[in-house]
C-alpha cells in the first residue's frame, strides 16, 4: 500500500485512432480486467472514445496508437504525436501488421473503392494501408485483434515501473502446448496457422476446436515455407494458402511468404 | 455566429458537426463523418464465404457480434444451410449478451457523463466509499462480457462463432458460473438502470419513422420482420427495394433511408416503441414508468431522440432476464466438459445470394453476399445502423438548434454533442 501512496508519477498518456475499428480502444477502456487500476495509475489526457475533454498537443509520457495508416493527414499527426511522446506503443494488428484494413492492398485502389462508392470516390484521399512502423520509431507492439491482456497489462506496469516491457514473442504452439490442446494441424488436418503466428492469445482458436487464422499477425522468423509445405500436403491450394497468409498479413513482403 | 467541434467525444469513431446561424437563424448544419472508409465491400470480393464473419467482425470493436451474426445468416441463406435449434439458441445469447455490454457502455462511459456534467466517467472515480457505482458497473460489464466469452471464445471478436454453428459450447460448470454471476449482479444492475432511467433529458420532438424486426414470437433480434411506426411490413429479402443508399460529398457515410420517405430512426427506441409488448415483465413496466410507451398506445408515441438512452436501460433489463431464460436452458442440455458440442460444422459451398437483417445494439443491420460455385464472395453489401439513423440524427440536431437557437455558443454545442451521443453512433460502423 505505501508503495502506491508514495508513487506520484501518473503517466500523462494519449490513446489515438487511425483506420481501424477502435476495437483496442475499446479492449483498454472495456473489455480488460483491469480496468479501474489503469484508469487510476493513467491520466489519459488525451482519449476520445473515452472522455469529451483533452487536448491531443501533448506532451505525453506514453502514447497508445491503434488503427493502420491509409489517409495523408495520419502520417502528419504521427509523426506530430511521436515528437511529443517519450513513450510510443503501437496496439493491436491493424498498427502493426495491418490488420484487416490491409487486405485492400492486395487489390488495385480503385477496384476496392470503386465496390463501396460511386460520386464519393472522386472526393476519397485513402492510399495503400501501411503499419505506423513505416513512419515512426515504435518504442513497442502490443500485438493481437483484440490486443492480448497479458502483452497490454506488461506494456502499461513498464511505464509504471519505468522498465523495459518484455512482449511475448514466441509461436501460439507454446500457448497451444501449455494448455494441452490436441493439435488440430497434426490430428485433424485443419489449416491452423499456429505454428508462424505470434502467441498471446492463449492459443485461444485450436483451444476452442478451431484453425489459428493469425489475427496477432506473423511472429519474427517464422518458418513459412515450412508450414505452406505442410498445407499443400494436407490438399490445400495454393489460393486457400494465399488466403490463409494475407487475412492479417496482407502487407508482409512476398519474399517471406513463398 | 459559427459552431464547430471536429472530433466529438465520447462516441464510437471519427466525426465532427458543425453549424452556422445569423440573426437568430439556423443556416447551416453539418454532421461530417471523417472516419476514413477500409472499404470492406471491396474487401470482401475475393475471400471464402466461410472467412467472411471472421473480417466483418473487425467492422466494429462493439458490435463485432452482430456483424458477425448477420454475416452468418445471410452466407448461410445463400448456400442453403439451415442451423439447428441449439445453434439458434447460443446465436441469441452471443446477440443478448453483446446488446446488453454495448448499452452499458453506452450508458455509463458515454452518455452518462453528459448529465453529470463531467466529461467523462473516469472523473466517476473520484467517487467515495466502498462499493462505488463504478464499481458496480465493472462486476456488470464482466458479467456479460463472461456470457459472450463463454459462447464466443472471446468477448471483443469472438472465435467460435462460425457458418454452421459453433466450433465448441460451454459445459455445465461453466453456465452454473454465469448464471451464478447473473444473479450476484442484480442489485448492481438495478442501480445503473435505476440511475440512467431517473435521467431527466432535455426537450425535444422529432418525426422519425421508427423502423426495427418483428416477429410472432419473441423480440426480434436474430431475424424477423421489417416493421414501422407508419404501417411498414415486410420481408427482409425486399430490404434492397424498399431502402436507399446516398452519398453525401462532405461524409464517408452513406445516408439510408426508405425510398421516398423521410428520416427513420432505428435502435433500442424503435425496438422498445413499437414491440414494448413483448418486453419482459419488469422491462416493460419500466418502459412505462419511463415514459417510452403508454398502456392505451403501445406504438411508438414518443417522439424524443434523447429518450433512446432510457430505451437502452429498458433492454438492459429485458436482456439481462433473456440471456438468464436461455441459460438456463443451455444448462440443461449442456455436456459436463467444455469444450463439447456441436463441434466443427462447415457446411459446403454453393453458388447463390443471401441477404439477412438483424438487430445489432444501435438498430437495423444489413448484409448481403453473392457467393460462386467456389464459395468465393463475388459481391457484398453492408448497410448498418448508423447509416440508417444518420439522416435522422442530422435532421433532429436541426430542430435542435433551431430550438435552442438563443443559448449561447457553448450551450448549444455540448447540447449538439450530447444529442449526437444520446443516437449511439458507431461511426466506424457507419463508414466501413
Amino acid at each position: 500500500m505505501s508503495f502506491y501512496k508514495k508513487r506520484a508519477f501518473r503517466p500523462r498518456t494519449g490513446f489515438f485512432k487511425f483506420t481501424c475499428c477502435t476495437g483496442c480502444g475499446f479492449e483498454l477502456a472495456y473489455f480488460q480486467k483491469s480496468l479501474e487500476e489503469t484508469l487510476r495509475s493513467f491520466d489519459f489526457t488525451f482519449f476520445r472514445l473515452a472522455s469529451s475533454a483533452g487536448s491531443p498537443e501533448g506532451p505525453f509520457d506514453l502514447a497508445l496508437v491503434e488503427g493502420a495508416v491509409t489517409e495523408p493527414f495520419q502520417i502528419i499527426e504521427l509523426k506530430k504525436i511521436r515528437e511529443k511522446s517519450k513513450v510510443l506503443y503501437a496496439v493491436g494488428s491493424c498498427a502493426i501488421v495491418g490488420g484487416i484494413p490491409a487486405i485492400k492492398a492486395l487489390s488495385p485502389e480503385i477496384e476496392i473503392e470503386r465496390a463501396a462508392y460511386k460520386e464519393r470516390f472522386f472526393g476519397l484521399s485513402s492510399t495503400r494501408p501501411n503499419v505506423i512502423d513505416d513512419y515512426v520509431k515504435v518504442d513497442g507492439h502490443i500485438r493481437g485483434c483484440p490486443p492480448g491482456e497479458r502483452d497490454l497489462e506488461e506494456a502499461l506496469a513498464s511505464v509504471l515501473l519505468g522498465k523495459k516491457p518484455e512482449f511475448i514473442e514466441y509461436s501460439v504452439c507454446m500457448e497451444c502446448k501449455r494448455g494441452g490442446n490436441a493439435c488440430v494441424l497434426v490430428e485433424e488436418g485443419l489449416p491452423c496457422m499456429g505454428p508462424v503466428t505470434n502467441a498471446g492469445c492463449g492459443a485461444l482458436c485450436p483451444a476452442h476446436h478451431r484453425a489459428c487464422y493469425s489475427c496477432f499477425g506473423l511472429m519474427g522468423q517464422a518458418n513459412v515455407p515450412a508450414l505452406k509445405g505442410k498445407f499443400r500436403k494436407l490438399g490445400f491450394s495454393e489460393e486457400d494458402i494465399e488466403r490463409f497468409f494475407t487475412l492479417f498479413g496482407a502487407l508482409e513482403p512476398s519474399s517471406t511468404l513463398i | 455566429m459559427k459552431i464547430k467541434t471536429e472530433y466529438l467525444g465520447r462516441v464510437e469513431g471519427e466525426a465532427g458537426f458543425r453549424f452556422r446561424t445569423k440573426d437568430g437563424r439556423l443556416e447551416e448544419l453539418e454532421i461530417n463523418i471523417w472516419e476514413p472508409p477500409r472499404f470492406f465491400e471491396g474487401m470482401l470480393v475475393g475471400r471464402r464465404y466461410d472467412e467472411a464473419p471472421d473480417i466483418v467482425a473487425r467492422i466494429c470493436g462493439i458490435c463485432p457480434v452482430s456483424h458477425m451474426l448477420t454475416s452468418i445468416r445471410a452466407i448461410e441463406k445463400a448456400i442453403h444451410f439451415e442451423p439447428g435449434p441449439e445453434t439458434q439458441a447460443a446465436r441469441k445469447i452471443m446477440a443478448y449478451s453483446q446488446i446488453a455490454s454495448s448499452h452499458l457502455v453506452h450508458l455509463v462511459m458515454l452518455a452518462l457523463p453528459d448529465y453529470e456534467g463531467k466529461d467523462s466517467m473516469m472523473e466517476l472515480l473520484t467517487e467515495k466509499g466502498k462499493d462505488t457505482f463504478f464499481k458496480k458497473f465493472i462486476r456488470v460489464k464482466e458479467v456479460f462480457n463472461g456470457i459472450t466469452r463463454a459462447f464466443g471464445g472471446r468477448a471483443l471478436h469472438p472465435v467460435s462463432m462460425v457458418v454452421g454453428g459453433f466450433t465448441s459450447a460451454p459445459g455445465k460448470k461453466e453456465i452454473d458460473g454465469l448464471l451464478s454471476g447473473l444473479a450476484s449482479s442484480e442489485s448492481d444492475l438495478e442501480d445503473i438502470i435505476g440511475t440512467m432511467s431517473g435521467l431527466k433529458p432535455p426537450r425535444l420532438e422529432t418525426g422519425s419513422e421508427l423502423v426495427c424486426l418483428s416477429d410472432d414470437g419473441g423480440y426480434a433480434i436474430n431475424e424477423g420482420r421489417i416493421v414501422s411506426s407508419m404501417g411498414l411490413n415486410a420481408m427482409e429479402d425486399e430490404y434492397e427495394g424498399l431502402f436507399e443508399e446516398r452519398e453525401a460529398a462532405y461524409s464517408n457515410a452513406k445516408k439510408t433511408t426508405l425510398t421516398q420517405r423521410g428520416q427513420i430512426m432505428t435502435g433500442a427506441m424503435a425496438r422498445v416503441g413499437l414491440k414494448s409488448g413483448r418486453l419482459g415483465t419488469k422491462a416493460r413496466k419500466l418502459a412505462f414508468s419511463a415514459g417510452l410507451v403508454t398502456e392505451t398506445n403501445t406504438i411508438g408515441k414518443n417522439k424524443n431522440p434523447f429518450h433512446n438512452i432510457m430505451a437502452q436501460a429498458v433492454e438492459l433489463l429485458h436482456f439481462a432476464q433473456e440471456c438468464k431464460n436461455l441459460l438456463e436452458i443451455a444448462r440443461a442440455s449442456a455436456g459436463t466438459k467444455a469444450g463439447t458440442g456441436p463441434l466443427r460444422p462447415s457446411p459446403p459451398p454453393r453458388e447463390g445470394e443471401g441477404k439477412a437483417l438483424t438487430e445489432a445494439p444501435r438498430g437495423l443491420l444489413y448484409h448481403s453476399y453473392t457467393l460462386d460455385r467456389m464459395g468465393t464472395i463475388r459481391k457484398a453489401n453492408i448497410v448498418t445502423p448508423t447509416a440508417h439513423n444518420y439522416l435522422a440524427m442530422e435532421q433532429d440536431l436541426r430542430r435542435l438548434i433551431e430550438d435552442n437557437i438563443n443559448l449561447p455558443a457553448e450551450g448549444l454545442r455540448s447540447l449538439a454533442g450530447m444529442l449526437i451521443r444520446a443516437y449511439d453512433p458507431c461511426f466506424s460502423c457507419s463508414v466501413h
